[in-house]
């Protein structure tokens, strides 16, 4: 594993406190006691400031979405190594943790208030509680005149929005996001990653972010952890020492933007190659 | 002219021709009137059913409240058969073979049976019905549960939703567009079960009044009632679709 050993500014101001989030040798197998059981992780360590946003990049089946599962408490699967969130073994249902997938997962008998109201409904939000705020964060996704309507009258990159506004109206302090705008245009794409940005510059969630896209790691992230394809290792821990607040607009023609991608695009090619 | 306009326009000069053509026909004795009727014949028929001598009241209160009973009764309890199974998938599975069996039947040659059982009066006509609408319904709930999207599921699960909250706050609404529409099928079998056992026996009823009218060879009659029946079908869809628009906003 070569770890790069730069030490960004933002590494640097992150508080010495206990790490958001920590993987210690982390290995991983589905099917264990089974003829053929498939090593998903092997020994992953990394862990997250408070406040860090980390992307995790690397070829599909290399375990990113088994991570952030086993993070959530979703994953009964015998593991080894320790894991950690808040100090504390992951369960399901934890109220520090917010995850959001790929899909929108909308209800369509919800207008997009409902939906964004159902997190903290589900976690036992007083009502007009939860209705004020989901309203605030549809407002701060740009959804603000649509909170009547149903999922079935949004676009696409507007339910994208709404399940943001759902996702960070929990208020947890841990986010999981699950390739969330893999499935949308690249432009409706650089939009939601701006609103994603404003929407973390102002709420400071420890974020782990899984996507396939480098260019979108790059803009997002403090750091970006490359992983190999199966059994899932670690390839590199990049810094990202861009300055904040970005525009992910005006990145895409900064040229350390651009050195980064192709660091970053190397390390990948040699884990999808370079492995047993 | 608006094109709605148009349209029912269009659909009166077509039905008002046909009904001429049928008059004109029978009068001229090319269309025989003992095969089918004719339609001053059958006008005169409903006239004297509903207004002169109002026997028809009586017959149509029993099917329709016959049919009301087996179509609610039915229902419910498939629903909460149905819910049961989801709850306990290994009743539902030791269940299966024989709701399978008993559903393959031709489920109108119980009726001699269920005429032994409970009589000429309204039951032997309720049991045939619910016999068809609880079948049904039945599986489209089983259907509608199961069809939960598996995403919402993980949410759920994810946000730390208790199995209760899971049920009412996304099983059960995700199921409800299946569920209707197994309901919709239901009342239309139910109508169907009820005028099949009075066309069989009964004491009252259209179905029974139409075996009746049909053995006298009242070919006015027949159509006359045929007509009610097709009309009383397409009240209940036309019902059941108003119910889905106000039911199923955001479909
Ligand atoms: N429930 C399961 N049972 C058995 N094997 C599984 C299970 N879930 C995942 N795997 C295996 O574990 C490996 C990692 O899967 P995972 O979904 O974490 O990959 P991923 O990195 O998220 O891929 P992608 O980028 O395609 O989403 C894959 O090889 C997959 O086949
Ligand atoms: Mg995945």
């Amino acid at each position: 594993m070569n770890r790069m050993t730069a030490t960004p500014p933002a590494e640097a101001s992150v508080s010495p406190a206990a790490p958001a989030i920590a993987l210690n040798d982390l290995t991983m197998r589905f099917g264990a006691g089974t003829e053929t059981p498939v090593l998903a992780v092997d020994r992953v360590s990394f862990s997250l400031a408070p406040g860090e946003f980390v992307s995790l990049v690397g070829p599909s089946g290399c375990g990113k979405t088994t991570i952030l599962n086993l993070l959530t408490g979703l994953l009964h699967e015998e593991h080894e190594g320790d894991v950690r969130v808040l100090g504390k073994k992951p369960r399901s249902g934890n109220p520090d943790i917010a995850y959001m997938l790929a899909r929108d997962s909308l209800l369509p008998w919800r207008t997009a208030l409902g939906n964004a109201a159902f997190g903290m409904e589900v976690r036992g939000v007083a009502r007009p509680e939860r209705q004020a705020r989901a309203l605030e964060l549809l407002k701060q996704v740009g959804l603000g005149d649509f909170a009547d309507k149903y999922p079935k009258a949004l676009s696409h990159g507007m339910r994208q929005r709404c399940a943001l506004a759902r996702t960070f109206a929990l208020d947890s302090t841990v986010l999981l996001m699950d390739e969330p705008f893999g499935a949308l245009d690249a432009q409706t794409k650089l939009t939601l990653e701006d609103v994603l940005m404003d929407l973390w510059s102002a709420h400071r969630k420890t974020v782990v972010f899984v996507t396939h896209d480098l260019a979108e790691a790059i803009a997002l992230s403090d750091r970006v952890i490359v992983m190999s394809a199966r059994p899932g290792r670690m390839i590199a821990d990049v810094p990202v020492d861009l300055p904040r607040p970005r525009s992910v607009r005006k990145l895409q023609t900064d040229h350390r933007f651009h050195d980064l991608y192709a660091q970053l695009w190397g390390l990948l090619e040699q884990g999808v190659t370079n492995d047993e | 002219m608006s094109k709605t306009v148009r349209l029912t326009l269009g659909h009166v000069v077509f039905i008002a021709a046909f009904i001429g053509l049928w008059e004109f026909l029978s009068a001229r004795g090319i269309l025989d009137p003992t095969f089918f009727g004719r339609p001053s014949g059958i006008v005169m028929y409903l006239w004297n059913g509903f207004i002169v001598e109002r026997n028809l009241w009586t017959d149509l209160f029993y099917t329709i409240l016959a049919a009301t009973i087996a179509f609610w009764g039915g229902s419910l309890a498939a629903i909460l058969v149905g819910l049961l199974f989801a709850m306990l998938p290994r009743v539902h599975r030791a269940c299966e073979p024989y709701l399978t069996l008993f559903n393959s039947m031709p489920r109108i040659a119980l009726a001699p049976l269920f005429l032994l059982w409970f009589g000429l009066g309204i039951g032997s006509k309720i049991a045939l019905a619910v016999s068809l609408t609880f079948f049904i319904v039945l599986s489209s709930t089983v259907a509608g549960i199961k069809g939960v999207n598996s995403d919402h599921l993980v949410l759920s699960r994810a946000l730390g939703a208790k199995p209760g909250q899971v049920f009412f706050k996304v099983t059960l609404p995700s199921a409800v567009p299946i569920i209707f529409s197994g309901l919709r099928l239901g009342l239309v079998y139910a109508l169907l079960g009820v005028v099949g056992a009075e066309l069989i026996a009964a004491e009252h009823g259209l179905g029974q009044v139409l075996a009746y009218l049909q053995s006298t060879f009242d070919m006015d009659g027949v159509m006359a009632l045929l007509f009610l029946l097709a009309l009383l079908g397409l009240s209940i869809t036309i019902a059941m679709n108003y119910l889905e628009r106000k039911l199923l906003v955001w479909q």
